[in-house]
């Protein structure tokens, strides 16, 4: 029984070894061409097949790719929605030092205000005090209690200033949790892609549609569909639309 | 009598929760609940303590605008106000809001003016 060399190749073989033991130049030249033509073709074919294959691998993975898109658009956004993140952090931050440190002053004046009644209010109880001085105490304690009253409204605006300044940790925390999905995303599109180079197979990718649950917050610098710039806008709106 | 407005608010991040219920606070409504969730807030509405709810979007578990569909679509609660607190911003999602039937929204980042506004406007009171 012949094996598939033999079966392929055999018969050229044979009509080239008597072509040589002949000494018949131009057979043994005729038979060596049309084995080399021959296994030219076959390489050709090899090829071809193989070339298509990588086309067609290529091609898949183009069509159904999110690699792309991620690399092409969406790692960029997340550059602007983290370096956004920066900034929002370091707004936060400094609005509530400066608030600290315009509440300090206002603090210190009121305790200082303060200690400086204690002693004439001591002598007055005591029943010690100096007619001229016990006026001068009265009108100290007029322009103290307006004073208190007005510095208390300001560090309790402060305050409540500092607290709505808070509100970053909720802001950027939506955006950090964007930019891990969709490392996420990378990750399974990273995952899939050596997995095609090892087998040319594919698997389901799991890209949910989260619109539903929100977007998030508005980044500077992303393009998006229309969205409005503030509160105002916001109020225009609903007021067209009768809320 | 509307300071003892019972107020539920939901939203998935504490410090928001806690910023809101603040400024709740200080205007006033000292009977505030919290829940961080669609899911976890349904209980408490059920429970019939809630006369005014604030809730966020963008929340895991049920968001804010699948709350709103759920309140509005149950008798007991149908007529509950319902101040949206949120940073979603397409103009698409607030027309969806409005629709759902929410009676107020409010932009993050946001001021505590413009919260008593919206509360004060959905309340009928005078400001």
């Amino acid at each position: 029984m012949s094996n598939p060399l033999q079966a392929e190749f055999g018969e050229t073989i044979a009509a080239l070894a008597d072509a040589l033991a002949a000494d018949n130049e131009g057979a043994f030249f005729a038979e060596l061409d049309g084995l080399l033509q021959r296994r030219e073709r076959m390489l050709f074919l090899d090829l071809r097949k193989l070339t298509g294959d990588l086309q067609s691998a290529l091609q898949r993975f183009r069509m159904d790719s999110r690699l792309m898109d991620l690399a092409q658009k969406d790692v960029p956004d997340a550059r602007l929605r983290l370096d956004h993140v920066l900034r929002l952090t370091d707004e936060a931050a400094h609005r509530t030092l400066d608030l600290v440190e315009q509440s300090g002053p206002i603090a210190e004046r009121t305790a200082q205000a303060a200690n400086d009644l204690m002693e004439p209010w001591q002598q007055f109880r005591d029943r010690k005090i100096a007619a001229e001085d016990f006026h001068r105490m009265v009108r100290k304690m007029d322009a103290f209690l307006l004073a208190t009253s007005s510095d208390m409204d300001k560090v309790r605006e402060h305050l409540s200033e500092v607290l709505l300044a808070q509100g970053y940790q909720d802001l950027s925390g939506q955006i950090i949790r964007g930019v891990m999905k969709l490392v996420t995303e990378l990750e399974i599109a990273l995952v899939d892609l050596v997995r095609l180079s090892q087998t040319g197979a594919r698997t389901a990718r799991q890209v949910s549609d989260e619109t539903r649950r929100g977007l998030g917050p508005q980044i500077p610098g992303i393009k998006t569909s229309p969205a409005v710039s503030g509160q105002q806008d916001v109020d225009a709106l609903l007021s067209g639309l009768g809320v | 009598m509307s300071k003892n407005l019972r107020f539920l608010v939901v939203d998935d991040f504490s410090t928001m929760r806690r910023i809101v219920k603040n400024l709740l606070n200080d205007l006033g409504y000292a009977n505030v609940v919290e829940a961080d969730d669609g899911n976890s807030a349904w209980p408490l509405l059920q429970a019939g303590n809630v006369d005014f709810l604030v809730t966020d979007w963008n929340m895991p578990g049920m968001p804010g605008l699948e709350l709103l569909k759920q309140v509005r679509a149950d008798p007991k609660l149908a007529k509950m106000p319902v101040l949206m607190l949120t940073a979603e911003a397409k103009r698409e999602q607030i027309i969806e809001a409005a629709q759902a039937g929410v009676n107020g929204y409010v932009i993050k980042p946001f001021t505590a003016i413009t919260l008593k506004e919206k509360i004060d406007k959905i309340l009928g009171v005078a400001s």
